[in-house]
């Protein structure tokens, strides 16, 4: 007890910490904030859903539109979000690892889906594929369809999340240099297995989180997918736009349902991206080599 | 527990002693070495010119330190000579075979990097396995063949029982033995190292030199290292290269070095020394216009530098011709006192190493005479 480090007077306060009501009043407005514009809504559309009954919320779920709509927003993800992989990660990979004129005109191009209103996204492929678009005649004449059909509402898919694989490996990448990739390739390794045996694995985290996020983009995306779809129902109707036609229905609970789907389907991405950046947290953004 | 916490604990950061014991051959890691030749390498990066046309050969068996100061060409030359880089013109030989055209996988280099660029997510075993796993399947050994070289190097490495951790586990001095296990997996002609102790405390540092010039008495790889640090370039290597501005200064011994410095850069360089601006006159070296009991050794006449070291100097008494300067600094260091001297019109400080108990007049003013000198000549 007689070590004068254990006696230091406890009522200072560290130099960055506030007084106790400041940090009370900073900490409520914060919570009202999440409470009002986060919470209520979300537990909003869940109440909605179930407003009559359990059986309700199941035979909504059973009609052939909306489960149309569903398998959709399936698809587009599942093709979406495999040609978003795989562009990031090449995107990436010559971003961080090689040095070449014009690659700060290239990272930009990479965000530029998120600068772009999503409506514009749609906007432009009507304009390119559209039936009075540049290549409308030339698709019209070999019968391929592409605006109001599931080509067109994947593309503006793939436009709109676009950026978060490559955005989230870039850094990650850029902060871990070429050193183990030439280690790799000075102990004979080829350019497939170092990519294989040590990028892949030092990005896998990242890489997932990546994925994750694309993912529930790819599912919720609205602007772009209504400009492109031309809502045919049970045919080019993606979840969102089905709620909004539910919705415009006065179909409260089909439309409460289907959301409360998509409310799932966000609640399940931040568990698993908290889950992840909890116990990856140091491989995300680079750790000891 | 947290999942930091949790890694804390299952971190042990205390370096494992290294043991020396006497050299004696390995044949179970004794390969066919070779000699290297490096022919008028040029290597520019984009309008930076990083080499001016290095020529050197190394002998086979030889452990050769490429030393200078940051920006002199010695890591861009250890890369080159790797297949890491390739030069602008020149060519790399290794025996006899021209390496310029091989690729990095095909020369057969063991490289360690400064920061040992170890795989994080491998343990130490897969590490040292990963050169051997790559290899087509024609000429890759066996799973049991895999093993038992992996855990022959660990021993040689000293890092028996670690072979499980992985490299965020390891101290500094684990990872570059785990690095140069790595390295001398794959059986190569001739091993590289970049600042191979660059990263590590002092102590750390002088252990592994030792261990380093024991191993390579054991497998006798033709190593070349490259370090910023004369003292471990002359404690450890056969002979050294000193660079400076992309060329070569010097080679030789670490004998050859010190004694004859072959230009003003190496005599500068290397050790401690002082440099004064003096002229040459038919046959006599003056300072200011006094002339020095200095030979001129049959330097032409003109401007010079003198150089000389600070342990090469003694007191002069009252005759003429010596070194007369103004103590402005003193310093104890063991058994010498280290003053530094003003000399001359221009002021120019030297720095000299007189006995400790030498005795410096009250009034500041010495006089010293050089034993050992060096005069180059000085291109005003």
């Amino acid at each position: 007890m007689s070590d004068p480090a254990l006696a230091a007077p406890r009522t200072w306060r560290s130099p960055t910490a506030e007084i106790r009501p400041v940090r009370a009043l900073l900490i409520g407005i914060a919570a009202v904030f999440i409470g009002v514009f986060l919470v209520f809504p979300l537990v909003a559309v869940f109440i909605e859903a179930l407003r009559n009954g359990v059986g309700a919320y199941f035979g909504a779920l059973g009609d052939a539109d909306t489960q149309h709509a569903i398998w959709l927003t399936l698809m587009v993800a599942a093709i979406a979000v495999p040609a978003n992989l795989v562009f990031g990660i090449a995107a990436a990979w010559a971003i961080s690892k090689y040095e070449f004129r014009g690659k700060a005109f290239l990272i930009t191009l990479i965000d530029l889906p998120f600068s772009v209103s999503p409506v514009i996204a749609g906007l432009i492929y009507v304009i390119m594929f559209g039936s009075h678009g540049y290549f409308g005649p030339w698709l019209n004449d070999h019968n391929i369809q592409i605006i109001f059909a599931v080509p067109g509402i994947v593309l503006a898919t793939i436009f709109v999340t676009f950026p978060f694989v490559a955005r989230e490996l870039i850094p990650l990448m850029d902060e871990q240099g070429t050193q183990e990739e030439e280690a790799a390739i000075s102990l004979g390794a080829s350019g497939w297995q170092t990519f294989r045996r040590v990028t892949l694995p030092n990005v896998k985290w990242a890489l997932m989180y990546g994925v994750l996020l694309c993912n529930a983009r790819a599912m919720g995306e609205f602007g772009a997918v209504a400009v492109v779809s031309g809502h045919i129902r049970g045919l080019t109707n993606t979840m969102p736009l089905h709620i909004e036609i539910l919705y415009n229905d006065y179909q409260w609970v089909a439309a409460f349902t289907v959301a409360s789907l998509l409310a799932l389907l966000a609640l399940v991405t931040l568990v698993v991206k908290s889950a992840l950046e909890w116990r990856f947290g140091h491989e995300l953004t680079g750790g000891p080599r | 527990m947290t999942a930091l916490a949790q890694f804390r604990r299952d971190t042990d950061y205390t370096e494992t002693k290294i043991s020396l014991v006497a050299p004696f051959v390995d044949e179970r890691l004794r390969v066919k070495t070779m000699n290297v030749t490096v022919e008028n390498l040029v290597k520019a990066f984009g309008l930076v010119p990083a080499l001016h046309g290095v020529s050197l050969e190394i002998a086979s068996g030889e452990l050769i330190a490429l030393v200078g100061p940051s920006g002199s060409g010695k890591t861009t030359l250890l890369r080159l000579i790797a297949g890491l880089d390739f030069p602008n013109s020149g060519r790399v030989l290794f025996g006899n075979d021209d390496a310029s055209a091989k690729s990095v996988q095909d020369r057969n280099v063991g490289f360690v990097f400064q920061n040992y660029a170890l795989f994080r997510h491998m343990s130490v075993f897969e590490n040292i396995a990963f050169g051997l796993r790559v290899r087509d399947s024609g000429r890759r050994p066996s799973e049991a063949a895999i093993a038992e070289r992996v855990m022959t190097l660990l021993e040689l490495v000293q890092l028996n029982g670690l072979e499980k951790r992985f490299p965020g586990q390891l101290s500094g001095g684990q990872r570059q033995r785990v690095a140069f296990a790595r390295a001398l997996a794959i059986e190569p002609g001739v091993l590289l190292l970049d600042e191979p102790f660059g990263a590590l405390d002092a102590k750390v540092r002088k252990e592994l030199r030792r261990w380093l010039r024991e191993i390579h008495d054991r497998t006798g790889h033709t190593t070349v290292f490259v370090t910023h640090d004369q003292e471990e370039a002359l404690e450890l290597a056969d002979r050294v290269v000193v660079m400076s501005q992309g060329r070569i200064e010097q080679v030789g011994t670490a004998d050859d070095i010190f004694d004859n410095p072959a230009t003003p850069f190496v005599f500068d360089f290397i050790g401690d020394s002082s440099a004064l601006p003096v002229v040459i006159d038919k046959g006599s070296v003056s300072l200011d216009d006094r002339i020095l009991s200095i030979d001129a050794n049959g330097h032409a006449d003109g401007p010079a530098t003198l150089f000389f070291r600070p342990n090469h100097v003694h007191l002069a008494g009252q005759e003429s011709g010596a070194i007369v300067g103004t103590v402005r600094g003193s310093r104890r260091r063991g058994d010498i006192r280290r003053l530094e001297l003003e000399v001359g019109l221009a002021r120019r400080l030297c720095e000299i190493d007189l006995p400790a108990d030498a005795e410096v007049p009250k009034t500041g003013r010495i006089a010293v005479k050089p034993a050992k000198w060096r005069l180059f000549p000085r291109t005003a």
